[in-house]
């Protein structure tokens, strides 16, 4: 049976997940903020996730040009509670995650390369 | 500035068309608001709008519609919106499927259009009026009439279309 592209991006997410303990949630957006898959626990809002990860993402890009620090890799944004992970997914979708703040960053930066990497063989 | 004239001009705008439009583009262009984002915020927008038609007690009269179709229902409410808000210069409402409805909105006929009136130089889509509608249209009828079943809008050659789901 041929996997349609949503169950594809799903497996990835869910293997990403599962690699790294304390992943509380996670969305692919487009770049202009509609969710394209997501795993998220009931209460997060999906079209606020949507909307204000692609926004983060691109004014970080933006950031990044106008004050000359190159091309952005990634964004995290840490809080009391846990981290906010987002990263490009090529040019046209973004990858956020919501992890809990016992992750292991370097375990995060590395399979959240290779979730990317995934995800953009797919979409 | 002379294709900016010549929006002004041609679109028919008045001065709250071009700052809300510009104002929009220039938020987009920094990256702030995403299709995403404006249809949340399209939402809020709605509901402080029907706040306003309350206090004013301007809210459409509908009994005449009591027995029509739903859809006729619904363009008494968008023709109103348009009267007071003046967000297009025309439209249509067309019927896609079976309780279906297009909103279709000629390129050089919406007012609002960020890309088109405030010249928002950003990839894609990037339009409040979907979302507004929406959710202005089920306040004003005090139920789900209409639930978007497009992600924002959509371009049909230079025509711009979001269709609607009839409860």
């Amino acid at each position: 049976m041929v996997e349609t592209i949503s169950d594809q991006l799903n497996y990835v997410l869910d293997q990403f997940e599962t690699n790294v303990p304390h992943v509380e949630a996670t969305a692919i957006v487009s770049t202009d903020g509609l969710v394209i898959a997501s795993r998220l626990p009931s209460g997060v809002d999906e079209e606020r996730i949507g909307a204000m990860g692609a926004a983060i993402l691109s004014i970080s890009h933006r950031s990044g040009e106008e004050l000359e620090r190159g091309e952005m890799k990634r964004v995290l944004i840490e809080g009391d509670q846990g981290y906010i992970m987002i990263r490009s997914v090529g040019v046209d979708a973004v990858l956020v995650a919501l992890v809990g703040n016992r992750v292991k960053l370097g375990m995060l930066f590395y399979e959240c390369k290779r979730c990317v990497e995934r995800l953009s063989a797919i979409l | 500035m002379a294709d900016i004239h010549k929006t002004v001009l041609e679109r028919d705008l008045n001065p709250y068309h071009s700052f809300l439009a510009s104002f929009f583009a220039g938020l987009a262009e920094m990256g702030m608001l995403n299709q995403g984002s404006i249809n949340i915020v399209s939402k809020r927008a709605a509901e402080y709008l029907f706040a306003y038609l309350e206090a004013k007690d301007i809210l459409p009269d509908l009994t005449q519609y009591a027995e029509s179709p739903e859809s006729e229902r619904v363009e008494a409410v968008i023709d109103y919106l348009n009267s007071i808000l003046s967000l297009m210069g025309g439209y249509h409402l067309e019927q896609t499927g079976p309780n279906q409805l297009a909103l279709l909105i000629a390129g050089k006929q919406c007012r609002i259009c960020p890309k088109g009136v405030g010249g928002a130089a950003i990839e894609g889509t990037f339009c409040p009026i979907p979302n507004f509608i929406e959710s202005l249209v089920n306040r004003i009828t005090g139920e789900e009439t209409l639930d978007l079943i497009t992600p924002g809008i959509e371009k049909e050659g230079s025509t711009c279309k979001a269709v609607y789901q009839l409860s």
